[in-house]
């Protein structure tokens, strides 16, 4: 087990940068989630940590040690690929055991750990099977049993569960964080679905276009998001974003009405700003003081109703735990807390 | 069922000229292959026989030096094949896997190598092998073999080779292994259909080939089986056809052995290539 530490790394493929300087210190024994659109520049930068990529410039340190000249055979690194990459031609046991017979282990300890392996992945009926009878979930399973067995010192997941159906990837998270809490081994996952980031991370990187845009606990990204992209990014359904321009104590919308915010940040009144408000922090008014809704679409999922409506031209979307009866076209009036606001500056897009 | 039925015959009806182009050849090799000699040039001509002689066969192999020429031809064959895949697998797998200048360049090089017809380079080969002192060598026919079904090797094993995911790799070197391991233990195995395909198909061309074989082999104990039966025909006052034919039965015997158990590769083999 090990830390890993990427200083001021960039990657270039010819002219076109895809990486623009990346700093990240991940601790020894932690679980962080890499997340970001397609695009964003996540999986190659889990690659460049696997030595499958090199890097244009700057460090990466697993431990103490520099291994931007190291070879991904060299680097220690434990890694589980999106299609499993299991070995076709080859049974289970063998597939989990390849790396041990590569370093020549003694075959009684190599039967000993793929069995253990084998054991907390429940694959021990399927040792002698090979890979084509094996489920999308079993796979799955042995793809991680072929890290287990090897003591490495870093795991990392590329988008692992992307190719399982809704319901198994739900096990497997649960069964990969499970994991993570009994071996303990350092783990950098990357995938572009903000619910696993939020559940499994100890921390989250959240990634756009070759930077990070911010770093921190899933509640901190939930609850206080450094800028629009994150806001919008984590939390399912997405942020509600009003534009407004930036009174006392209040942001007034193009209708005119008032919405209250917590402590009114020293700026000039007149900015433009960006009133951010979470679906799920939304409440219906007891009286005719809330913000005025008129009601589209009524989305009841059984836990909750999601509510998509209108605010001075803005569209808005509302959860609440209670049963209502909507009617598109309906008026509703809505109310927060002023502590769950959040206030963005409409020009730079960062939290104010 | 009938419908089945009749639409299988018509299916038939539609490819019978086709088999009958194919077989009739065959047909007459066969029948006068058998025959007694004397029989050979009755008129009309007919398909049947008053006697299967099987000591066509033996006496055919005393008389035209059979043993020597099929052992040329295996041994031509079964060497240009190896020496065309030992060049042609890390040929292919660079153009699969890396990128590097003038790829395109040389892809469209080999293509061209295949429009050109063996017979206008000829002489400049005999030239060549004259220089490199391999004329009435069989080592001749091995190089050039080889040199002719490259292109050919080189593309069919590339675009198999395109379909082997990358992550396979990727995966045993994260798993600890270098890349001649990777190679030789993860890749080299998946991608056995396609070598035994470029394999096959080596192999049937070095055996077949005429043109070079007359070329370059200068002295009759050299000669490979399609030159050896040519010799039964050519410059002869006297044809033994059934001779001719009981040697021309014998050599497509090996190739429609070795063809119909590999074919199955064949098969699985241009389908994997294909299709993911």
């Amino acid at each position: 087990m090990s830390s890993v530490t990427i200083r001021g790394v960039t990657k270039r493929y010819g002219a076109l940068p895809v990486l623009h300087g990346i700093d990240l210190e991940i601790r020894d024994r932690e679980f962080v989630v890499l997340v970001g659109p397609s695009g964003c520049g996540k999986s190659t930068l889990l690659r460049m940590i696997a030595g499958l990529e090199t890097i244009s410039s700057g460090d990466i340190l697993i431990g103490d040690r520099v291994v931007n000249d190291v070879p991904a055979k060299a680097r220690d690194i434990a890694m589980v690929f999106q299609n499993y990459a299991l070995y076709p031609h080859m049974s289970v046991y063998e597939n989990m055991s390849f790396s041990l017979r590569l370093k020549r282990t003694a075959k009684d300890v190599i039967d000993r750990k793929v069995r253990e392996a084998a054991d907390i992945l429940n694959l021990s009926k399927f040792l002698d099977r090979s890979p084509r009878q094996l489920s999308g979930g079993q796979r799955q399973r042995v793809a991680m049993g072929r890290a287990l067995v090897r003591d490495a010192q870093v795991f990392l997941f590329d988008e692992p569960l992307s190719n399982l159906d809704a319901k198994l990837r739900v096990v497997m998270r649960t069964e990969i964080k499970a994991l993570h809490q009994r071996l303990q081994t350092t783990s950098v996952y990357v995938t572009h679905d903000q619910i696993e980031a939020m559940t499994m991370a100890d921390r989250i990187v959240v990634m756009n276009a070759g930077r990070i845009e911010q770093i921190g606990t899933p509640l901190e990204l939930y609850d206080t998001p450094a800028n629009l992209f994150v806001a919008d990014f984590i939390g399912s359904p997405s942020m509600n974003f009003l534009l407004g321009t930036l009174e006392q104590g209040a942001v007034t919308l193009a209708d005119g009405s008032r919405l209250p915010v917590a402590a009114a940040p020293q700026v000039a009144a007149g900015r433009k700003v960006v009133f951010g408000i979470r679906p799920e922090h939304l409440a219906l008014s007891d009286d005719d003081n809330g913000l005025a809704a008129e009601v589209e679409v009524v989305e009841p999922t059984g836990a909750n109703i999601q509510v998509y409506a209108k605010v001075a031209g803005m569209p808005l979307c509302a959860v609440f735990n209670e049963r209502h009866d909507f009617r598109p076209g309906q008026v509703i009036r809505l109310t927060w807390s002023p502590r769950q606001a959040h206030l963005f500056d409409e020009a730079s897009g960062q939290r104010m | 069922m009938t419908s089945k039925l009749t639409r299988s015959l018509i299916y038939w009806a539609i490819l019978s000229p086709l088999v009958v182009v194919i077989l009739f050849p065959f047909g007459v090799m066969f029948v006068t292959a058998v025959r007694p000699r004397e029989e050979l040039f009755v008129y009309p001509p007919t398909w049947g026989f008053t006697e299967f002689r099987w000591e066509n066969f033996s006496e055919m192999w005393v008389k035209t030096n059979f043993g020597g020429a099929l052992l040329n031809s295996l041994y031509v064959s079964i060497a240009a094949t190896a020496v065309a895949l030992l060049l042609s697998i890390p040929a292919a797998y660079a153009m699969s896997r890396y990128r590097f200048a003038g790829k395109g360049a040389y892809r469209t090089f080999l293509l061209m190598t295949q429009m050109m017809s063996p017979i206008v380079l000829v002489l400049g080969l005999f030239r060549l092998m004259m220089a490199l002192g391999l004329v009435n060598d069989l080592n001749s026919l091995v190089l050039t073999y080889a040199a002719f079904n490259m292109a050919f090797t080189i593309w069919m094993l590339q675009s198999y080779f395109n379909s082997i995911p990358r992550d396979l790799e990727e995966a045993a070197w994260m798993d600890g292994a270098s890349h001649l391991t990777s190679l030789v233990r993860i890749f080299l195995p998946l991608a056995v259909p396609a070598v035994v395909v470029t394999a096959i198909f080596t192999f049937i061309n070095s055996w077949n080939e005429f043109v070079l074989a007359l070329t370059m082999m200068r002295s009759s104990e050299d000669f490979t089986l399609p030159v050896q039966i040519y010799a039964q025909v050519a410059g002869r006052y006297q044809v033994e056809w059934h001779h001719v034919m009981a040697a021309t039965v014998l050599a497509t015997v090996p190739v429609a052995i070795v063809f119909s158990w590999l074919q199955r590769y064949l098969i699985r083999g241009m389908a994997l290539g294909a299709v993911k």
